[in-house]
């Protein structure tokens, strides 16, 4: 083995007294297992120092001069992880990479530099697909740890694990990886895939017992809950409760509290900062009870004398079903401690009628099977591995899979099939230019997008499809943020109550919108959904668009009663969606990517240069949360979402107010010198001899639109603005205010004059209108009257979508 | 004839080289993908990398780990290679796409100052059917180039080795005897690998060889196969490198496996072969994924249904199987 049998005696001195070693770590130790140059799987209970030896594991490689990674699939924990390793590994460089998916970052300590990466499964998936750019730094990392190994089982998560640990090990054949979970039930299984060993205690520090509280009636839940975290409060302890909904943490946390019990919730709807008090509040016992979702159940050390499994059951999108063993373990572990408490209780509470529950304490975990026996899933990985480059035939490919954990496992999708589906829908090509050698799989243009933004390939396809229909052209900013919300990437979905339909649909009767112009039907079958999940897919599209109104996740989130955290992942998530869709309307750079072997049966056309503007623009919305007129800001170099937020925050509304500006009260706004500003609106005024402020601007319902620019004797959204400015009279002329700069318009042989800019350059400028409205205008008042009414309701009621029988 | 023996290592001030060492052979740029991925695996697996100095003129980040550098003399044996006496040294001139190219022993030395930790004279091997004139004419630059650039090295730390050539036994062994009471480093006997099929022979010259410098390192150019170089080690070499790793790795192939190809092997796969293959040759410990390709594991099976041509299919894998990880010798 390489160096690893001894151990020099710079490393014994940074290892701490075995004396202070638990029983197994100190087998472990004994076995020198983590020294032993194999993988290894690692299951301990919670709480029982798992990764306090992962950390051992890691101070050994780095004093070989080796690098490190470690996986965690929380985004606060690496946060945390990052802090204590600092201090811990002085002297090595620890840099931390979670920023979701393929997004470009500047990390403080890059990749190339960083001698322990801390990261995401999803992060190591993408640094795997892209494998070149990462060549620096990936063959020099001796040792994987991944916590929370059970979450290759994970449906969502899994894939990407299971992906990223194929590719990792296939590229660094000297790679060591270390596993850790409390919850196997195949331990010997995933080390035998792993080709390592494995070691199980199921020691604890503070040992726990088991016992179940039944009741009669769920009604009945709420009072046995008060009752036993009464007791263990008044007796010194804390108390875990563990639910199913986030509102049923709040619920029940009021309710503690009421019943004065100092109680909190937890759950993944809190803003980090709340988290992080009610995390300070629970550890220096401030607060008695913490109520959570399953938030908690993996890595953050809260410990307590009592666990409550409140709701042994969950929902998985469909349908309720009990609580996998693994879970309630992962939960339980918490119970006990350390130093406070000489035994943890854990409590299940469940129906009188339900023998199952007996059987949890028993502790028979389920196996963890790949979730690449999916076949979306797999098709994703596959996607991967030939875009890579990392498999260039059909062989290839098979032999990369057969490494895999659903492969060993027997649970491996036809490959074949699999690959031909993605021939069929223009995401692969297979290319025969040598009758001996096998034919080359290459990802397509549409292939290599969902690759890079980390996507499904559905989610692509089904974008690229919704681009390529005849109705294309009209389609509305509100109908491309519902074909975004429709794939299965968007994420979270989230769901509409019965109670709020009405609601919704006055809402979407404001959305300029082809899609909610078809028929109930149709709609069903453009977005590929029907029944609730419809109606949360347009919940969702509206709360996007909102954000991109307000730009504020708090408002939104109060406006449509969903949680702030909701508001940004969404964002994030359609943010990446949206680079997509930019990537899918963008025509290639050269014609050469678009030869014949490239362009499958269900290419996208690439249509006209409005759709790609508004969908551009759409993105840039998302992700700066601006809406349609500030996003023109960003037309010009050198501004971004920031820096247009700032200006539009100064008055400066979009480009035309830019072009219109002067130097010095650009200047004003925070970051901008006069002679960048002076830059910005020469820029502005250049860009507006092509293009028009308004350009993004849609209103009405298309197809039963009543108004139409063409019919209007002025431009409407200029009229709306005017309405917002204040006219006063002065002797001889108005003094407009409310805009960027006050304006002086005098009475003129013809009309009004401004002495603004845009007058200037012969528009009728808002200042102008302003003043005709304060003159009561008759032409104008009907304009406004008319824009005003302007929402046509729904075709359908969104009742009869509730009622849907949902099919999968 | 002094009594004194080779040393056992040579320092470098990226490391120290211990001895018999394995030096694999890498290059840099474009033309050979797959050393780009084997080279950051090298310092797990050789003490030293060489590197020619056409492929070194290409590098961009330098490796850390010891660096040799050969002259690239051997081009002398391409076609429309021609090799001039210029006031008393050998130039190479060799003929790319109409245009010649001059190589000079100082542009030679010039860049191994600048990157080498050890460094190979500017030599010309005498290809085994070569007019014995123009051999002898050969030699005789190779040894004034030899001296040249010991006289001309500026950098105290740089290595150099003179590099020994002939078409005989005799002629090797005066070319030996020219270098004998200077102060090179050690010598390193070139041209070798024409010669390989009449190994006798090769195992005369480097006796010859070592008769004449008893007490300087070693080094033999070319030749890799596990199976000779225990031979060479044993009579005395204290170096070899190779790239037939990495060769046979591309081509699909297993050192030691002659029934193993692998017809459409992945990059990564010919990685895995490639550390495989270097690992058995320099006997440090298989990297640990590329284990199965030697003991048989479920992926010979899948292999099988997948392209592999096997003549035997070995074993499953069994715990006991997998332990023994360093390689068989
Ligand atoms: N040998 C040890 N000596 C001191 N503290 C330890 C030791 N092992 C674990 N701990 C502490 O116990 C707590 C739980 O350990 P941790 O490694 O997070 O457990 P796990 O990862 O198994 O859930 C941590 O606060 C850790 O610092
Ligand atoms: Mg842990």
């Amino acid at each position: 083995m390489q160096g690893t049998v001894e151990i020099p005696a710079k490393q014994v001195a940074t290892k701490r007294p075995s004396a202070e070693l638990n029983p197994p770590q100190r087998e472990i130790d004994d076995q020198g297992l983590l020294r032993s140059g194999f993988s290894v799987v690692l299951q301990l209970p919670t709480g029982s120092g798992k990764t306090w030896l992962a950390e051992q594991a890691i101070a050994e490689v780095l004093d070989q001069g080796q690098r490190a990674i470690y996986l965690t699939p929380l985004r606060a924990l690496a946060n945390e992880l990052l802090e204590r390793w600092s201090t811990r590994f002085r002297g090595h460089r620890v840099g931390v990479f979670t920023g979701e998916f393929g997004q470009s970052q500047a990390y403080p300590v890059p990749f190339e530099q960083a001698d322990l990466l801390i990261m995401t499964p999803e992060r190591l998936d993408a640094c795997t697909r892209h494998w070149r750019s990462h060549w620096g730094w990936l063959p020099r990392v001796g040792l994987l740890v991944v916590d929370e190994l059970h979450l290759l089982g994970d449906k969502g998560r899994g894939p990407r694990l299971e992906g990223a640990l194929l590719r990792t090990r296939a590229l660094n054949p000297f790679l060591r990886v270390l596993g850790l979970s409390a919850t196997l039930g195949n331990r010997a299984e995933l080390a035998d895939w792993l080709e390592g060993v494995h070691y199980h205690s199921d020691w604890r520090q503070v040992p726990i017992s088991w016992r179940s509280e039944r009741f009669k009636r769920a009604a009945d839940k709420p009072g046995i809950l008060i009752a036993e975290a009464r007791r263990c409060v008044d007796e010194g302890g804390q108390c875990l409760v563990f639910v199913q909904s986030r509102r049923r943490a709040e619920q029940l946390s009021a309710m503690l509290s009421e019943a004065g019990i100092p109680a909190g919730h937890h759950h993944a709807g809190l803003e980090s900062h709340q988290r992080q008090k009610l995390e300070v509040e629970y550890r220096s016992g401030a607060t008695r009870v913490l109520v959570s979702t399953g938030t908690l159940e993996m890595g953050l050390n809260l410990p307590a004398r009592l666990v409550v499994l409140y709701d042994l059951q969950y929902f998985d999108g469909t349908d309720f079903k009990p609580l996998p063993v693994n879970t309630v373990w992962q939960r339980a572990g918490r119970a006990g401690r350390r130093g406070l408490d000489d035994r943890g209780e854990v409590l299940l509470i469940g129906p009188a009628w339900d023998r199952e529950i007996d059987r949890y304490a028993e502790g028979r975990f389920e196996r963890i099977t790949s979730g690449l026996a999916d076949r979306r899933a797999l098709a994703e990985q596959l996607l991967a591995e030939v875009s890579s480059g990392l498999a260039r035939t059909r062989p290839q490919l098979h032999r990369r899979f057969a490494q895999s954990l659903a492969a060993h496992q027997d649970r491996l999708p036809n490959i074949d099939h699999v690959l031909a589906e993605m021939t069929e829908s223009g995401m692969v090509t297979e290319v025969s230019d040598d009758d001996e050698k096998a034919p080359r799989l290459k990802a397509t243009r549409l292939g290599r997008i969902a690759v890079r933004q980390m996507l499904a390939p559905v989610t692509v396809l089904s974008l690229a499809r919704a681009f390529a229909d005849e109705g294309a052209p009209s389609l509305k900013l509100f109908d491309i943020l519902l074909a975004c919300a429709a794939t299965e990437d968007c994420e979270p979905r989230i769901p509409a109550d019965f109670e709020e339909l009405e609601d919704l649909g006055g809402r979407l009767a404001k959305q300029p919108s082809s899609y909610l112009a078809r028929s109930v039907g149709e709609l069903r079958q453009d977005m590929g959904h029907n029944g609730r999940r419809l109606l949360a897919i347009l919940k969702t599209a509206l709360i996007a668009r909102e954000w991109t109104r307000t730009g504020c996740a708090q408002t939104v989130a109060d406006e449509f009663g969903c949680y702030v955290f909701e508001v940004r992942r969404l964002a994030e998530s359609l943010e990446r969606i949206l680079s997509a869709a930019v990537a899918i309307v963008t025509p290639p750079k050269n014609a050469e990517q678009t030869t014949s072997e490239e362009t499958p049966p269900a290419a996208p056309l690439v249509e006209g240069p409005v759709l790609a503007d508004r969908v551009r623009a759409l993105a840039a919305m998302v992700a700066h949360g601006v809406d349609e007129q500030t996003v023109t800001l960003t037309y010009v170099s050198g501004i971004g979402g920031t820096l247009a937020r700032r200006l539009r925050d100064a008055g400066i509304e979009d480009i035309e107010d830019l072009a219109q500006a002067d130097s010095k009260g650009v200047a004003q706004v925070r970051g901008v010198s006069e002679s960048r500003a002076a830059c910005w609106i020469e820029e502005a005024a250049q860009i507006m001899t092509s293009r028009s402020a308004f350009s993004l601007r849609e209103f009405g319902m298309s197809g039963r639109s009543t108004l139409s620019t063409l019919d209007l004797p002025v431009d409407p959204y200029r009229l709306r603005r005017a309405l917002d400015l204040m006219v006063r009279r002065q002797s001889d002329a108005y003094l407009v205010s409310g805009g960027l700069e006050p304006h002086r318009v005098e009475s003129a042989s013809v009309g009004l004059r401004c002495d603004c800019q845009g007058f200037e350059k012969g528009h009728e400028c808002k200042h102008v209108l302003a003043v005709r409205l304060s003159q009561n205008d008759a032409q104008l008042r009907l304009v406004v009257e008319r824009l005003s009414s302007e929402s046509s309701p729904l075709d359908f009621d969104l009742i009869q979508l509730w009622f849907d029988r949902d099919k999968p | 004839m002094t009594h004194s023996k080779p040393p056992d290592h040579i320092n470098t001030t990226r490391g120290v080289i211990k001895f018999p060492a394995y030096f694999p052979v890498t290059t840099f740029g474009d033309k050979y993908p797959l050393d780009d991925l084997v080279r950051p695996y090298l310092p797990r697996l050789a003490p030293a990398i060489m590197v020619s100095l056409h492929y070194a003129r290409q590098m961009k980040d330098r490796p850390t780990m010891p660096m040799l550098i050969d002259s690239g003399g051997f081009a002398s044996l391409f076609d429309g290679a021609r090799v001039v006496a210029q006031r008393g040294f050998g130039v190479l001139e060799t003929t790319h796409d109409e245009k010649v190219e001059v190589l000079h022993p100082k542009d030679v030395l010039e860049f191994q100052e600048q990157h080498a930790d050890l460094a190979f004279t500017l030599d010309f091997p005498v290809p085994p059917s070569m007019d014995p004139e123009e051999g002898k004419r050969r030699v005789e630059l190779t040894i004034a180039n030899a001296r040249w650039a010991l006289q001309n090295r500026r950098r105290k730390d740089l290595l150099l080795y003179a590099c020994v050539q002939g078409w005989d036994v005799d002629s090797f062994r005066a070319c030996a005897k020219a270098y004998a009471g200077l102060p090179f480093d050690g010598l390193a006997i070139g041209g070798m690998v024409p010669r390989v099929s009449d190994f006798k022979s090769v195992l005369e010259i480097v006796d010859a060889v070592r008769a004449e410098v008893p007490n300087k390192p070693l080094h033999v150019f070319g030749l890799g196969k596990p199976g000779l170089v225990d031979t060479l080690f044993k009579r005395g070499v204290q170096s070899v490198d190779s790239s037939s790793y990495v060769k046979l790795a591309a081509d699909g192939r297993l050192w030691g496996q002659p029934a193993v190809k692998l017809g459409d092997a992945s990059p990564t796969e010919r990685l895995q072969l490639a550390l495989c293959n270097l690992a058995m040759a320099t006997q440090r410990a298989l990297p640990l994924s590329a284990a199965h390709l030697m003991f048989g594991s479920r992926l010979w099976e899948s292999r099988n249904q997948a392209g592999l041509d096997i003549a035997t299919k070995p074993g499953r894998r069994t715990k006991t199987a997998t332990q023994p990880l360093t390689a068989p010798t």
